[in-house]
């Protein structure tokens, strides 16, 4: 067990250095438009002293394996430098979005766990139900509906109609939200976010649920005499969720990274929308130390993910033979 | 003697879309205490589907059975509520199925998937199942049964696992064994071992066996009785000497006539059974085995033979087992129509 975390971890390196050099080649000067100081000093025409100054400053005369070097040591101390525009370290910047992501994320995936899995569960093993024609049709709709679509519809029914029609008991969701953002204002987010996901869970649920009842040793277990509940629940389930746990596991660090959408529509100001505003801005800093972020924590839950699977399934946790 | 089983007529058919495949169709036998029955016949005769039916383990809403009883210990199992089934499975009749590479559960540690119906059926707790189980495992001839018991299904070899599954099995003493082809997923010489542990843990415990099987070696070693299935419909029932060496129906026939003997030094080759065996859906009127039956006339093509009793409980269904000079042989053959 100990050996499959460690070569885990080990697999993140070649990652990280990869994802670092390819954003350093994309910020090699001629690759993207955009100068840097340019960005700096914002529309203000400046001498050509100046200008030299800057440049120097900021380290880019230097040759672009000094300064990946220079800047992967100041990583190691915490350091991802200075945003261009908001002239705030971009540390701090991510300090304060980040928790914002998480949550959103979190809200979002505890939907998806609770109401996909269950839907899932009660759809195939009511097969052929009137409750599995409606999952099965509502998770269809769902996965085809886009994301900033529903979101607006969250906002114009939930937050304006209904507003209207019970006099003041919604509010529209954005609106006077502070940082960090309270609890009323992160459930139509969280929903919004994961609606898609958790017609998917469901969905994977049910296939998985139904494919492996239909397995000998789901046979062997009735046989056994188990109740049909502890036919599903026991035997059945931690099966059909290896594949369930890896989609939303996935899920969970695709989220790490922001949900433009998402964040986008409901002014949510999490790293997604932060990243997204410093790509236009070319403030190269920001995107950087967001992209790094990011890496960083989505390799973080795929590590988690990969630890749970193998608590999940014995086959990987002893390595043998997957069969 | 104890009647343990009393299968009455039992007929168990599935509803497709494709039309109602028959595949028990009127199979009655009694099974008493210590007893063996050899259940034989090709795959989709109607062997496994019996069991399942035993076990009520046919799947609705498609599966049902349809006519018939089965009694065990005089209690009515088709009119069993859902508890009672329950106790029944696993703990008076247990089941060995034929692939023990996929019959056991991934996830779970080999030892308590046996211990499980010891907890759910013997109210023991988690400890003392377990411990249970160990036995077990020594009792089946899992060396190191202690730490094996912690083991997980893809850490056994395909004899081991078949060993654990019948462990399993006899966890709770069952008063009756099923197994379904428990031999036919492994290789000869495993075959033979777990063949010669069912027969010594059979001495053991004296619970009945019924042994669902292809292979007529299998049950020549093992079986006081042999029922022989063709179609969903018996053929053929007797002790297993009557069925083996005075063998009534044209079908049991063909499968000893395809089998390999040792102790005839003639260089005799095997007979298959020309065809195929029909589909249950479309079954051929008449006897079913007639397109197949090298001895078939006219009546076979028209009318359903009745199983008739010749001698004892010795019986066949076909219209001609009443004739004496119609034996193995003996009866002259016709033109094969198939």
């Amino acid at each position: 067990m100990l050996k499959y975390i460690a070569r885990r971890i080990l697999q993140m390196v070649p990652v990280f250095f990869g994802v670092t050099i390819l954003l350093f080649i994309l910020r090699a000067p001629g690759v993207l438009p955009g100068d840097p100081i340019r960005m700096i000093t914002g529309e203000k025409a400046i001498s050509p002293a100046l200008y030299q100054e800057l440049v120097k400053e900021n380290g880019l005369d230097k040759p672009l394996p000094v300064q990946y070097v220079t800047y992967l040591g100041k990583l190691v101390h915490g350091d991802l430098g200075r945003s261009y525009q908001k002239d705030r370290p971009v540390v701090e910047i991510f300090a304060d979005k980040y928790p914002n992501t998480i949550r959103l994320a979190l809200a979002a995936i505890v939907i998806e766990i609770i109401v996909g899995i269950a839907a899932g569960i009660i759809s195939a093993v009511k097969q052929y139900s009137f409750l599995d024609v409606v999952v099965t049709l509502s998770t269809s709709v769902l996965v085809s509906v886009p994301v900033f679509w529903l979101g607006m519809m969250f906002q114009v029914l939930l937050g304006i109609k209904l507003k209207e029609w019970t006099g003041g008991a919604f509010y529209l969701p954005m609106s006077g939200m502070g940082s960090p953002p309270d609890l009323a204002h992160l459930v139509l987010p969280a929903v919004t976010l994961a609606s898609v996901s958790t017609a998917y869970a469901a969905r994977i649920t049910r296939s998985q649920l139904l494919e492996v009842m239909g397995q000998d040793y789901i046979r062997t277990a009735v046989a056994k005499g188990l109740s049909d509940r502890a036919v599903i629940f026991k035997h059945a389930l931690k099966n059909a969720m290896i594949p369930v746990v890896t989609f939303i596991g996935l899920d969970l660090g695709a989220m790490m990274s922001g949900a433009i959408l998402t964040e986008t529509i409901f002014n949510w100001p999490g790293v997604g929308l932060e990243i997204y505003f410093s790509i236009q801005q070319r403030d190269w800093p920001i995107v950087m130390g967001g992209v790094i972020i990011v890496v960083f924590a989505v390799m973080l839950i795929n590590l988690i993910v990969d630890i749970s699977y193998a608590f999940l399934d014995p086959r990987i946790r002893y390595g043998g033979p997957a069969k | 003697m104890e009647t343990l089983l009393a299968v009455e007529n039992l007929k168990t058919y599935f509803f497709t879309r494709d039309g109602v495949v028959k595949a028990v169709d009127g199979v009655s036998f009694s099974l008493e205490r210590g007893q063996t029955l050899g259940v034989v016949g090709e795959s989709g005769s109607g062997k496994s589907v019996t069991a399942m039916s035993i076990m009520r383990l046919i799947k609705g809403p498609q599966g049902r059975v349809v006519e018939g009883s089965i009694h065990f210990k005089g209690q009515d199992v088709l009119a069993m509520d859902d508890e009672a089934v329950r106790d029944l499975r696993g703990n008076r009749i247990a089941m060995i199925f034929q692939d023990p590479m996929t019959s056991l559960n991934p996830v779970f540690r080999v030892g308590d998937q046996i211990a499980e119906s010891l907890r759910v059926h013997k109210g023991l707790s988690k400890a003392e199942a377990f411990e249970r189980a160990v036995e077990l495992l020594k009792l089946v001839g899992i060396p190191k049964a202690e730490a094996r018991a912690r083991d997980y299904p893809h850490q056994f070899s395909g004899g081991m696992r078949q060993r654990a599954m019948i462990a399993m099995a006899l966890a709770c003493d069952p008063d009756i064994l099923i197994a379904d082809e428990p031999t036919t997923a492994l290789d000869v010489t495993i075959q033979a071992q777990i063949l010669e542990l069912m027969i010594e843990l059979q001495e053991r415990t004296g619970s009945a066996i019924i042994m669902i099987t292809h292979d007529l070696g299998v049950v020549a070693d093992m079986a006081d009785n042999v029922l022989v299935m063709y179609a969903g419909k018996p053929v053929e029932f007797g002790t297993a000497d009557e069925v083996f060496y005075s063998p009534l129906h044209p079908y049991t026939w063909g499968l000893l006539d395809s089998l390999p003997r040792h102790d005839v030094s003639e260089k005799g080759e095997l007979v298959p059974i020309v065809g195929q065996p029909p589909s249950l859906i479309d079954v051929p009127p008449g006897c079913a085995f007639h397109p197949r039956c090298p001895y078939a006339r006219e009546i076979c093509r028209t009318q359903v033979p009745q199983f008739r009793a010749i001698e004892g409980d010795h019986g066949s269904a076909c219209h001609f087992s009443t004739d004496p000079s119609f034996r193995r042989g003996t009866a002259s053959r016709t033109e094969v129509t198939a």
